[in-house]
Formats: structure tokens, C-alpha cells, sequence
């Protein structure tokens, strides 16, 4: 058998398993169109907090009127004290609050400090963000315009007033992901970690169904099975990898810094050493139902150890060194890096250089795998 | 009955990777998930600093940013060295305090301190421009003090003028941010629904792995499911409840009520998961291919539970398709035991929002029917061949 007909026989056995092409075919469809679903609006807005005006005066409605105003804020009733402010948080009907004291305006005219207090709901973090960035924003704003009032009334001009009030200008701006839209945070990695997945899955059930049957796996030798296992899993993952990072990034209008020779390059290795990877995984199993709830069992701590969700810094060490030797983990460090934040080559060759070696280390473990699984006879249940 | 639950226990005693399901995986899961988020609270993340100034104040500015836990500044001699850092994500944020920043404050003019996060990593991204922000604004704080020290204000009144109008914000049930209360539990609960969909597909695949199919219409078709759903629900709900003993017994994450509603949401959702599975199953009837789309279905769950990601702000699609998902009912009435104290009849609209599940039992009814019935007709031909 030549290698092009041993690939084309690996193919027919991929598209006509069904279990492999639901996973790998509508999967790989399927969750282009889920993941990303949830965060199509991108950043929140419009959270609605509930104030509690306890002076009631024109200062107090012009700072209820500043929060109203914020996009971050949105006011939706006022309540007569704390209790009841918190028990609209716990009804749901808002997912904040802002208390403005009795005596505000009062003791602000008077030249006395005087306490906002905001509260929110931290069961959500990024609304709890979105409520305190907007409320503070709302006291800083309203302080600064005390003071300009106060200082304009003691003669100065309203240029000095300006300096005075911000001696300093802080230019805070967002690097990579300028809108903080919260799919360009999520997707590059998570689509990665799909391709990573479903790629163990459909290596995985392929050999799995495999080891125990005869078939052509067993009239060639093991070296050509390999390859041509892995090129045909490299070839379709090629077409997947290229419509995720190529078409999906486009049309969810994630930010893309790479440059596409390096970017294919690097995801030359990622593609092979998963593959093996995969590979060598099938050779664990003899149930064709096994390989997918594996995968699935460790895909939630491939995706945290990655470190786009929670910083690679405050990951225990010993996590992080075993996460080193998961691909997925690795291909998502670096195309964030190279495709994302538009790092250059040589900053991520050492990733580079990593994934071929995974390739190697899973090359010799499937190698030995599928070894040990040919060599034990088949049970000649079918055919 | 009792015999029935004593054949699903021999099963489930003869199936090595069932047994692992139900016993040490989901702990073994657990505490590999809770470990990655153990730091709780972000601290020490690493920030370029380029000081161009090289000026008292400019150092004092570094010394207040090295006073925030969050931040750990890395002095930096060029931008571009900075930049590639950033690039390279050996640090989350560049601060660039300009050259002659102490020049052109003590003459009047408004110097400008620019800062660059990393909003690709959202999460530390903003955390850093917030916390840089405060730090300095505490920092140049001193510095007007000072000033209007020395023009003949009062300490007294110098203090107020700066804190004119101070604030207070308080997180509401998770006062210090700790992300272990807010991301852990929930990642923990699709990991057990995960694992519940995993175990009664098995349960299920069983049958046909050991082509007893025959067997279980003798026995009595939903008898022997009655039986599964015993032996499985109290198994998966001590599953849960370790994992509660181990979140907020022994880590002591804060807890507002007992925790005794949740048993009835934790049968709800088991129920309601093995419904799913049941029908993905009766539709499919292979092990592998029952798996698969199983996996596709539940595997995303986290994301449409709305901690994250806010339930009000995702798209219709997305809320439609958090409706299907068994754990985002579940959430909800989590988030409301833990953090809200809510009283039985919010716990009652939660439970009764599962309603459209029900819709599935005739489908399934259906579809067993026809399995049973192609079963013996199989049977039939055997015998007559």
C-alpha cells in the first residue's frame, strides 16, 4: 500500500466513524458559533444601581444626574435607605447601589469632608467593575467640581484652577485589546484549546476502535502508520486551524498583530505535536467512548493553566511545570504573544523550539504506544 | 427494586473507569482547579517602569506603585526594552514617568505620566490600571499637601481640601475580592455536571457494551432507569457535598445561609441532566457517538453561566441557549443560598423554571418504545432464523 492510499484509507476512517466527525466536523463548526456567543456584546454597559439620597439637595441631584450620565451606570431607583438598597440587589433588580449622605451639600459648602459609599455585587466581578469604575469616576468628578467652584470663588483664574486640581495628567490607555471587549480576550485562546481538544478526541476514538480489530492498520508497517495518521490529522486540523485563527478572528474582529508567514510557522509544530500527542493518547484506550470523556475531564484545567485567564504568576509552580508538556497550553502562550500582542519572532522561538520537542517526546511515546497496542493480538469480533 | 439497584451496583463495581467517575476523578479535579486559583487574590504582578526622570519625585512615585501588593514595578532603561517585555507578557503593564516630570510640576506646567496595560489579559489588565492609577494619585496627594503646607493652610484643613469628598465602596459578599469565592465554585459546579453527564451516559452505554439490552426490557424498561437514577443522584449529591464541605467548611469562603436548599436544586439538576443524557441516548443509542454529543453539549457550560460574563448583557441566542443548560439553573440558585439568603419562594421559581425539560419525557417515552419493539422484532428473527 503507497502512503497517499494509506492516507486516503486513514481519511475514509475519519469521516465515516461517525463519533470522530461529530467531533471533529461539527464540533470544531459548532463551537466557532458557542463559545464566542456569550460575549457578542462585548463589554458591559448600562449596569443598574439604586441610590439612596439621604440630603436631597442640588449638589445631591447633580451627582445622582453624573451617574445617570456615565455608560457604565445606570440609575434605576431611588430607595430610602441601605437595607432596602440592598435588598434590590438580592431581588436582582439592580447590581448596585450609591449612598449619598444626609448633610452633602451642607458640609461640602462649609469646606467639611464629606463620605460617598458605593456598593455592588462581587458575586459578578466584571459588573462589580463596571459599577465602582463608573461610581468613581462620578465622585472623583463631582469633588473636582467642588473644589473648582471653591477655588474660581477665591479669585483664582480657571486655567490655574485646572493645574491645580490635576497637577499631574495620568494617560492610562489599553494595550492589544484597545476596546476591553471581552472577545478578543477570550476567543484566540479558547478556539485554540478546541482545536487542541477535538484533536486529541478524534486521534483518540480513531485508535481506540482500532487496536483491537484487524484492519489496514495492521498490513502496514508502524513507521508509515504514524506518518500517515499524522499527516492526514495534519492536513484536515490544517483547514480547521487556518478557518479558526484565519476566518473566525475575522469576523468576530479580534485584534491581529502577526505577520501570517510566522503565524502559520509557528502553528506548524502545534499542529504535529498535537497530533502525536493525540496518537500516543489513543494507545491508552480500547473503548471508543474513553478518549472523549478524558479530554473533556482535563480541558477546563488546560484552558485555566493557561494563563490568559488567570496569570501565569500566581499559578503553583508545580502546576505550571507539568502544563509545559500539554501543547495546548504552550500554542496558547505563544500565539497570544505572536498573533495577539505582536511580539516578535525570536521573542517566541523558545515556545517554538518547545513544540518541536513535545513533538518529539509524543513521537517516541506513540511510537512505543501503538507498538505494544499492534503487537497484542485481535479479537476478530467483527468482520 | 433492591435487586435492580444491586444489578446497577455490580455493574458499576465491574466498570473500573465508572468507578473512578463516581469516587477520586471529581476530587482529584477539584483540588487541581482549586489549586490553580489558590493565590485568590492577585498579587505581585509584574510592571515595567521607565523613569526618564530620575527625580525625588519620580522615585517616590516608584516607591508608592512598589506599596501595592498588586503591583511588582521592574525598573526598565529604555521603552523599547519595555515594549518587548509587554510582547513577551513578562509584564502586564508599562509606566513611563517622562523626563523632567519634577521640572515641569514645580514650574507650573502639567506633565503627563503615560501608562500602558495589557488589555489582551482583560482581567489583570484592568485590575493594574486601576490599582497603578490609585497609587499615584495617593502619591501626588503628598505632593499637593505639601504645597498648600507651605502657602499657609492648615494641616487640618489642607487634609480635607484633598479628601474633599472621600468614598467608601464595599463588595458585597465577597468583601475582599477573593477570586477563589467567585470563580472556583462555579468552575466546580460545571466539573460535576460534567461528571454527572458522564456517568449516566456510561450507565446508560453499558447495556449496549455488554448487549444487555434484552435484560432491561425484561426487567421492565423504566424500572431499571428508576434504578440507575437511584443508585447515580445520591452518589453525584455526595460528590457535591464534599466538594461544599470542602469550599465553605474547611476553606471558609463566606456563606450567608445553610446550605439546605441546595439539595433540592441538586436533584433538580441531576434529573434534569439525566433527562438530557437519556434522550441524547435514545436518539443515538452507541456509546461513543452518545459521548460525543453529550461533550459538545455540556463542555461550554461554564461560559453560559453568566459569572463571568454578565447573564443580562449576552445576546438573546446566548440566554436561550443558558436555558438548556441544567447548571445555569443551578447557579442561580447557588449564587442565591450563598450569597443572598433567599427565602423558599425565590428557591421555588428556580426549581420550577426547569419546566421545559418535562417536554422531553413524551420524546423519550416515544423513543424507547420504538427501541424496545425493534428489539424484539431482532429477536423474533432470531429465533425464526
Amino acid at each position: 500500500m503507497n502512503f497517499f492510499s494509506l492516507m486516503f484509507e486513514e481519511f475514509k476512517a475519519i469521516v465515516s466513524d461517525k463519533a470522530i466527525a461529530i467531533t471533529l466536523f461539527g464540533g470544531v463548526l459548532f463551537y466557532s458559533v458557542l463559545y464566542p456567543l456569550p460575549y457578542l456584546n462585548e463589554v458591559p454597559t448600562k449596569q443598574q444601581i439604586v441610590v439612596v439620597d439621604g440630603d436631597n439637595s442640588s449638589l445631591s441631584r447633580l451627582v445622582i444626574r453624573h451617574a445617570q450620565a456615565s455608560p457604565k451606570l445606570d440609575v434605576v431607583a431611588h430607595v430610602a435607605n441601605l437595607t432596602q438598597a440592598q435588598a434590590a440587589v438580592n431581588a436582582g433588580e439592580a447590581h448596585g447601589y450609591l449612598v449619598i449622605p444626609e448633610g452633602f451639600r451642607h458640609n461640602l459648602l462649609r469646606q467639611q469632608g464629606v463620605t460617598l459609599a458605593y456598593g455592588g455585587d462581587a458575586n459578578y466581578f466584571l459588573v462589580y467593575s463596571a459599577i465602582l469604575e463608573g461610581l468613581v469616576s462620578v465622585g472623583i468628578e463631582a469633588g473636582k467640581y467642588i473644589q473648582f467652584t471653591g477655588l474660581l470663588a477665591m479669585g483664582e483664574t480657571a486655567k490655574q484652577v485646572q493645574l491645580e486640581l490635576d497637577p499631574i495628567h495620568l494617560n492610562s490607555v489599553p494595550a492589544f485589546n484597545p476596546s476591553l471587549g471581552y472577545t478578543s480576550y477570550v476567543v484566540p485562546g479558547v478556539l485554540l484549546l478546541v482545536l487542541h481538544q477535538t484533536l486529541l478526541i478524534g486521534t483518540g476514538i480513531l485508535g481506540a476502535g482500532q487496536w483491537q480489530r484487524q484492519g489496514y492498520w495492521r498490513q502496514v508497517s508502524l513507521g508509515q502508520l504514524l506518518c500517515a495518521r499524522v499527516a492526514t490529522f495534519s492536513v484536515i486540523y490544517s483547514i480547521f486551524t487556518a478557518f479558526y485563527i484565519g476566518f473566525c478572528h475575522y469576523w468576530y474582529q479580534v485584534g491581529v498583530q502577526g505577520d501570517l508567514g510566522q503565524v502559520c510557522l509557528f502553528l506548524l509544530p502545534f499542529i504535529l505535536s498535537t497530533s502525536l500527542a493525540g496518537v500516543a493518547f489513543s494507545s491508552l484506550f480500547v473503548r471508543r467512548d474513553l478518549p472523549t470523556q478524558v479530554a473533556l475531564l482535563i480541558s477546563m484545567p488546560i484552558l485555566f493553566a493557561s494563563g490568559f485567564v488567570w496569570p501565569v504568576e500566581l499559578i503553583p509552580v508545580p502546576l505550571q511545570a507539568v502544563s509545559q508538556l500539554i501543547p495546548g497550553v504552550v500554542t496558547i502562550k505563544g500565539m497570544l504573544e505572536l498573533n495577539q500582542m505582536g511580539a516578535s519572532w525570536p521573542s517566541v522561538v523558545h515556545l517554538w523550539w518547545q513544540l518541536w520537542g513535545l513533538a518529539l517526546v509524543y513521537l517516541v511515546l506513540a511510537y512505543f504506544g501503538v507498538r505494544y497496542r499492534l503487537n497484542v493480538m485481535p479479537i476478530n469480533n467483527e468482520q | 427494586m433492591v435487586n435492580l439497584i444491586k444489578r446497577e451496583l455490580r455493574r458499576l463495581w465491574q466498570s473500573p473507569w465508572q468507578l473512578a467517575l463516581v469516587s477520586y476523578l471529581p476530587l482529584l479535579g477539584t483540588l487541581v482547579l482549586w489549586w490553580l486559583f489558590s493565590a485568590g487574590l492577585p498579587t505581585a504582578l509584574p510592571v515595567a517602569v521607565v523613569d526618564q526622570d530620575q527625580s525625588q519625585l519620580s522615585r517616590m512615585l516608584v516607591r508608592q506603585l512598589a506599596a501595592n501588593s498588586v503591583v511588582k514595578p521592574i525598573s526598565y532603561q529604555d521603552i523599547g526594552q519595555a515594549q518587548a517585555a509587554m510582547e513577551k507578557a513578562d509584564v502586564y503593564a508599562v509606566m513611563v514617568l517622562p523626563f523632567q516630570l519634577n521640572r515641569k510640576l514645580l514650574i507650573g506646567h502639567q506633565p503627563t505620566i503615560d501608562i500602558r496595560y495589557n488589555a489582551q489579559f482583560l482581567l489583570v489588565g484592568k485590575l493594574l490600571s486601576s490599582q497603578i492609577q490609585m497609587s499615584l494619585a495617593d502619591g501626588l496627594k503628598q505632593k499637593a499637601r505639601l504645597k498648600m503646607l507651605a502657602s499657609g493652610v492648615s494641616p487640618e484643613q489642607a487634609n480635607i481640601n484633598l479628601n474633599m469628598i472621600k468614598t467608601q465602596s464595599s463588595a458585597l459578599y465577597n468583601a475582599n475580592n477573593n477570586y477563589v469565592a467567585f470563580l472556583v465554585p462555579p468552575i466546580l459546579i460545571a466539573l460535576v455536571q460534567i461528571v454527572a453527564m458522564l456517568v449516566f451516559a456510561n450507565a446508560l452505554s453499558d447495556e449496549l457494551r455488554h448487549n444487555t439490552l434484552p435484560e432491561w426490557f425484561a426487567l421492565g424498561t423504566y424500572k431499571v432507569l428508576w434504578a440507575k437514577v437511584l443508585v447515580y443522584t445520591p452518589l453525584l449529591m455526595l460528590q457535591m457535598g464534599v466538594i461544599y464541605a470542602w469550599l465553605y467548611g474547611y476553606l471558609g469562603l463566606p456563606l450567608s445561609s445553610g446550605l439546605g436548599q441546595l439539595f433540592a436544586a441538586q436533584v433538580m439538576m441531576l434529573l434534569v441532566v439525566w433527562l438530557i443524557v437519556l434522550t441524547i441516548f435514545a436518539v443515538l443509542q452507541d456509546g461513543a457517538r452518545v459521548i460525543s454529543l453529550c461533550t459538545a453539549l455540556f463542555a461550554p457550560s461554564f461560559a453560559f453561566m453568566g459569572v463571568t460574563f454578565p447573564t443580562h448583557e449576552m445576546p438573546m441566542l446566548a440566554q436561550w441557549w443558558r436555558q438548556i443548560m441544567p447548571s445555569s439553573h443551578y447557579v442561580d440558585t447557588h449564587i442565591g443560598v450563598i450569597a443572598y439568603d433567599q427565602g423558599i419562594d425565590a428557591l421555588l421559581l428556580q426549581l420550577f423554571s426547569y419546566w421545559g425539560f418535562l417536554l422531553l419525557i413524551p420524546v423519550i417515552a416515544v423513543l424507547l418504545t420504538k427501541i424496545r419493539r425493534d428489539q424484539a422484532k431482532e429477536q423474533m428473527a432470531e429465533v425464526q432464523g
